[in-house]
């Protein structure tokens, strides 16, 4: 009890110090006053008297300081001076201080707010149950565009079958819907699901009910449950939401739940239906048609299974497949089905990007570090003689410690708070960047893990170099305190250490460089590809005109035909619209839907891939309203009609697949494969009329495909973009062509609405961003090198004084003075090139998938990096090269 | 004059407590007065000795200080004991006498034993 009540007092005492020392004051004055009057009762004379009573009191002021001690609580108040000192003496050396808080503060900064980025979209465990168990299944063939081809349901039916591994096996199909409300209408991303869905998935609702196998199947109703983001987007998070009727084109579908937040996979959508939804997947074509390929496959592994069976199973059933029903699979397009962790799946385009920042961000961690360590240690070196006068004055060694800890305390907290600051921030800018790449940019958090670890990590670099550091040994003490503490000692070994220091600051500021260099190029590089295109000066958008579920309705047919025309005239009429045309993909977009096609007389080799083509229409204004050249041919002409002979333009991309070295105009080319049969296209030859340029669909960085544009007489207008060029500033079109479109189809969708240079930016801003923000981290490196560089040479000098003051007494002149110290710093700025270049060379190649038109050994870049960091570095070695040559000999002389 | 002893360290506390429950509320001086007239002289008290070990004492809440007049109208800083500080002395007091009965018994001359 007295114990914690003593304590207690002390605390208090530490904050009532002030009044309490006037009433010891005033106790120490009576006692005296006492004392005296008691020694002159025994007859000494007053003066005497009160010199007696103050030799017995033993001295007041060391008394005060006991009471004191006694009073408060002495370690903590003088720990609260080491730190008011820190503050004083750091206030005195201001650039140290900045250099060392903003190296730090960008240290800690970056990396907390990238690896939050990393943690939530890589790291961090899935949301779904059981989510290591989940693996994604992928298609693909040996072509443009052939990465993913999905799955047909008779394929899914195979894998079901023939594997053991599968705890089961969901289906999912993207499609979108026309969600109608009164006066409004929105195009509704979706998933079409299989009922066991979300049993595989391991998802739950956070309302109602998911779907489950009893939703499978014809004459279901059709039932929705909605996404988190959507129910809270779209209906503000109202719990009354089960049970609402949707209107999804023309049919109705019932909210049965809300999901809970998880990230999209593999498409943004707004909620999953059950497969009734659309008619035509329960159809014999989808459900029969071994090609017919919609549907994507997740998986669950068993909890016996592992990634390897389940792989071999996979690999087996499709060889099996493969060889039995090969009308379906032409060898030459090699069909392979591909095995990997969903969350792998998920996280795969963002995690180089991550990764890539991860490392640049960590490097700037090393070079801050290895920078404090530097200045740390020279300023420890040049403050030797005061810490040797506290010495003196009897501080012993475990104060100077604690007060140097005290300052590099202070240096990493106040690094580490504004860190903080920059993390929030970093982590926002961070969040917008990974969105585009990731399902899970939702779930970044400003990670608590990674701000802990790098406070750890600095305040472990702070005590250690206060130990490490700067104090001179005790025994050392006694020889310093008699030299007068003017030596200014730099031990070998310490030297050594601030040359290692400042080597690897070169080498991994060259390898920033170097990811920064290849960055910006890349970014020029794609910025400067040619769209194809003629002009930029193009507007595009999409509005389709027939529902989806009228697309076999002749009459809805030619409504949406004559639709077209009414906006087609209306807004040829605008002033400053030079030209519109009309197509079933804007310019610059990739046609969703691909077919296999053939030539007339030419006979597919052995092992030779199908061709494919992605099938597109256009009206006669279409190539030279989008600016998409002609090559040889002619454009569409008002006579291609329906019922005239059918005809096709093909980009150059397919005419050298198809006819390489042949003039294809003239030559015939017709639709192929088992597709033919359900898709409402027709296999009949058609005549090619044209030939125009490739354009870069889908990307500044994509590989032009193979098209075939069909006049848009002659095919179903299941979609329509527009193409408006205009003489200049295409972008203020934009309201008056809206209206337009919405005074004759008030209840259609508009979508994509964009210019071309907007569709360009598009593919350049993401590696825009990149560059810019591993640029800005080499930049920052080659700074803080820099000052490494100088400082540890002005140190040198600063050491060799009077060794430089004797050469030059002997007869150096000032120029070999500078030579000198230029060597100095050459040598490590040579090696520090040296290790940084190889190490670029041999890290470059990790970031290879982020380049784009530049090798990542890229001996220009490499030239230009070394070439900048030398010459900065070169400058840094300047300075103090120059002062070295400007010591006057006669001075340092006297000074010693 | 004799030589001056060093006070035991724990032992001041006991002596200051003990002081104060003999003469009543007492101020600094005077708890120091006594302690060297009782010791014949032989500890001397200077204030750095003297004032943090009545510090002490306050905070563990054996004693209680309050400034008021003094017999010749000087103002000065009495220490009264409180009960707990009454307590604390009865329990030091036995505590030591038991610690010196031991010790006595340890020293005793060396004929005592067989």
């Amino acid at each position: 009890m007295s114990y914690l009540r003593s304590w207690w007092s002390r605390i208090v005492g530490m904050f009532t110090k002030d009044r309490a020392d006037d009433d010891l004051r005033a106790e120490f004055e009576a006692h005296l006053e006492m004392e005296t009057a008691e020694f002159v009762r025994r007859g000494m004379a007053p003066n005497e008297a009160r010199r007696q009573a103050l030799l017995a009191s033993g001295g007041l002021t060391q008394a005060a300081e006991a009471v004191r001690a006694q009073r408060g609580l002495p370690w903590l108040e003088s720990v609260g001076a080491d730190f008011k000192y820190a503050v004083r003496s750091l206030r005195h050396s201001p650039i140290f201080t900045l250099v060392v808080v903003t190296t730090l503060a960008l240290g800690i900064g970056a990396n907390t707010a990238i690896f939050s980025v990393v943690r939530g979209v890589v790291l961090k465990p899935l949301p779904h149950r059981d989510g290591d168990r989940l693996v994604y299944l992928r298609h693909s063939v040996e072509a443009p565009g052939g990465e993913n081809v999905l799955f047909s349901v008779p394929e899914v039916q195979d894998f079901r079958d023939g594997t053991k591994s599968f705890g089961g096996i969901a289906e999912y199909s993207p499609w979108s819907f026309t969600l109608r409300t009164d006066g409004d209408a929105v195009r509704v991303p979706a998933g079409l699901v299989t009922g066991n869905f979300f049993e595989v998935m391991g998802l739950d609702p956070i309302l109602g009910r998911v779907t489950s196998p009893d939703d499978d199947g014809q004459g279901v109703p059709v039932v929705a449950v909605l996404t988190h983001e959507y129910w809270i987007r779209r209906f503000a998070a109202d719990s009354g939401v089960i049970g609402k009727q949707l209107r999804l084109d023309s049919q109705t579908a019932t909210v049965i739940g809300v999901l809970e937040p998880a990230p999209y996979f593999p498409d943004r959508v707004d909620m999953f239906l059950n497969m009734v939804a659309s008619q035509h997947h329960l159809s014999a074509q989808m459900v029969q048609g071994r090609s017919h390929r919609m549907t994507e496959m997740i998986a669950r592994l068993t909890p016996a299974a592992t990634l390897e069976q389940a792989r071999s199973e996979v690999t087996a059933v499709n060889t099996r497949i493969t060889s039995e029903f090969t009308e379906s699979y032409d060898p030459g397009s090699q069909y392979r089905v591909t095995i990997m962790p969903f969350k792998q799946a998920l996280g795969a385009r963002a995690q180089l990007t991550l990764w890539l920042l991860m490392g640049a961000a960590a490097f700037v961690m090393i070079i801050a570090a290895a920078n404090v360590a530097n200045l740390t240690l020279m300023r420890g070196v040049r403050r030797e003689p005061e810490l040797v006068a506290r010495a003196a004055l009897g501080a012993g060694a475990g104060r100077l410690r604690r007060l140097l800890l005290a300052e590099n305390l202070l240096l990493t907290i106040v690094g580490g708070v504004l860190g903080i600051l920059l993390a929030i921030a970093g982590v926002g800018l961070l969040i917008s960047l990974v969105d585009r790449y990731s399902a899970r940019a939702g779930e970044v958090r400003l990670d608590g893990v990674a701000l802990g670890f790098t406070l750890l990590v600095s305040t472990a670099l702070a005590i250690v170099l206060s130990y490490v550091g700067s104090l001179p040994k005790e025994s050392a003490f006694a020889a310093l305190i008699s030299s007068g503490g003017r030596r200014v000692s730099g031990s070998v070994s310490r030297q050594r250490l601030q040359r290692g220091l400042v080597v690897a600051q070169v080498a991994v500021s060259v390898v920033l460089l170097a990811g920064a260099g290849l960055l910006t190029r890349t970014m020029m590089q794609l910025s400067e590809v040619q769209t194809g295109l003629r002009t930029e000066e193009v507007l595009s958008m999409t509005v389709p005109l027939l529902d989806q579920t009228q697309v076999f309705v002749p009459g809805a047919q030619a409504n949406a035909r004559a639709g077209y025309e009414r906006i087609l005239a209306d807004i040829r009429a605008i002033p400053g619209v030079s030209e519109v045309g009309l197509g079933s993909s804007g310019p610059l977009r990739r046609g969703g839907f691909s077919l296999d096609v053939k030539a007339e007389g030419k006979v597919q080799d052995v092992g030779e891939a199908t061709p494919r083509a992605e099938m597109r229409t256009a009206n006669p204004e279409y190539f030279s309203a989008a600016g998409i050249p002609l090559v040889s041919g002619r454009p569409f002409a008002v006579t291609d009609e329906e019922r005239s002979a059918k005809v096709v333009i093909i980009n150059k991309m397919l005419a050298d697949q198809l006819f390489p070295g042949e003039d294809p105009v003239g030559k015939r080319i017709a639709w192929t494969g088992e597709v033919l049969r359900f898709a409402p296209v027709t296999g009949d030859w058609r005549m090619v009329v044209g030939v125009v340029a490739n354009t870069q669909d889908g990307g500044l960085d994509a590989q032009p495909r193979p098209v075939v544009f069909q006049p848009y007489t002659q095919m179903i207008p299941i979609s329509g973009a527009l193409a408006i060029r205009a003489d200049s500033n295409v972008a203020r079109l934009i309201p008056a062509v809206t209206r337009i479109v919405r005074r004759h189809a008030p209840n259609a969708l508009i979508e994509n609405v964009m210019t071309i240079a907007q569709i360009r930016d598009q593919s350049v801003a993401p590696r825009r961003l990149n560059a810019a923000l591993v640029s800005s981290f080499g930049i920052l490196a080659v700074i803080i090198a820099a000052v490494g560089i100088a400082g540890v040479l002005a140190f040198s000098v600063s050491a060799r004084t009077n060794e430089i003051g004797i050469r030059m007494s002997l007869g150096a002149d000032g120029g070999r003075v500078e030579r000198m110290i230029l060597r100095e710093g050459g040598i490590l700025l040579v090696l520090g090139l040296a290790s940084g270049i190889t190490a670029a060379i041999l890290s470059a190649r990790a970031i290879r998938g982020l380049l784009f038109g530049v090798e990542p050994h890229d001996p220009a870049t490499m030239i230009v990096v070394a070439a900048v960091m030398g010459l900065i570095g070169l400058i840094a070695c300047w300075i103090p090269a120059l002062r070295a040559a400007r010591i006057d000999p006669a001075v340092t002389m006297r000074a010693s | 004059m004799p030589e001056k002893l060093d006070v035991q360290p724990g032992t001041l506390a006991l002596m200051i407590l003990r002081t104060i429950d003999v003469l009543g509320a007492l101020h600094g001086y005077g708890i120091a007065r006594r302690i060297e007239e009782t010791s014949k002289n032989r500890l001397a008290l200077n204030y750095g000795t003297l004032y943090p070990a009545l510090v002490k004492l306050e905070q563990e809440g054996f004693i209680k200080a309050e400034w008021r007049a003094s017999e010749n109208n000087r103002r000065a800083k009495y220490y009264a004991l409180t009960p707990a500080g009454r307590r604390q002395l009865a329990r030091e007091t036995k505590e030591w006498n038991e610690m010196a009965d031991l010790i006595a018994a340890f020293l005793a001359p060396r004929t005592e034993t067989r």
